[in-house]
């Protein structure tokens, strides 16, 4: 799950070393998507201090 | 030797990529020579600077355009704010840190300089208009430095896939993981 962004981020270099530009844009707006969801999945990670 | 706009935009496109690397590259070796595993919210830093690196890398694929520097943008705001929440979870006094320190601050606090410092320069460079006006594909002539730039990028963006599925598995990544899952 959390290596998703890094493999669609991946297809999208690698589809623009192919010169599919629209596809490696695409992939990129996918992997941002992905990024902003695991982000708020890990927004309210506990800070585990005694007090 | 740089004789038009074009020429100096991407020498400053491959040098920017090139920092984009040596990033990836120090978490690497925090992670790998000094055993220091990334937590959830430090992955997706990683991820926020490939993000971010994706704009330069099809500027010197595609040659630059402002989409590809909007890319840019993008990405590190994202970062940045993923490096900002990890600021303020260890901003209270006492309340601890998370991995080494590197020259007095900790890794986190570094990304968000640097995803600072991306969305400026992202935005400097784009004043030059005349750098869109060459129609030439650039990926026909990529010389040494982009090319190296390229391919260490395309490299450390796939070594955080494999890195990411070692420490994490299929799911979520442990909050303060201890050792590798895989």
């Amino acid at each position: 799950m959390m290596s998703l962004p890094f493999l669609l981020f991946a297809c999208g270099l690698g589809a623009a070393w192919l010169s599919q530009r629209g596809a490696a844009m695409g992939f990129w707006v996918a992997g941002l998507v992905v990024l902003l969801v695991l982000f708020r999945a890990h927004f309210g990670d506990a800070l585990n201090i005694a007090l | 030797m740089i004789t038009v706009p074009g020429d100096l935009s991407r020498l400053l496109n491959g040098l920017g990529l090139i920092a984009v690397d040596t990033l990836l590259v120090i978490a690497f070796v925090d992670q790998l020579w000094f055993r220091d595993l990334p937590c959830p919210i430090c992955i997706l830093q990683r991820a926020g600077f490939v993000a971010a690196g994706f704009g330069i890398a099809l500027n010197l694929l595609f040659g630059p355009r402002p989409s590809h520097y909007g890319m840019t943008i993008l990405g590190a705001a994202v970062g940045a704010a993923i490096a900002m929440r990890q600021i303020l979870l260890h901003i209270v006094p006492d309340s601890g840190s998370y991995g080494n320190a590197v020259f007095g601050m900790h890794l986190y606090t570094w990304a968000f300089i640097g995803f600072v410092l991306m969305i400026i320069g992202s935005a400097v460079l784009q004043l030059d208009d005349r750098q869109f006006a060459r129609s030439e594909p650039w990926s026909n002539r990529l010389d040494v430095l982009p090319l190296t730039a390229l391919v260490t990028f395309i490299v450390l963006a796939v070594g955080n896939i494999f890195s990411t599925l070692l420490l994490c598995g299929a799911g979520f990544c442990p909050e303060a993981p201890t050792g590798y899952l895989i």
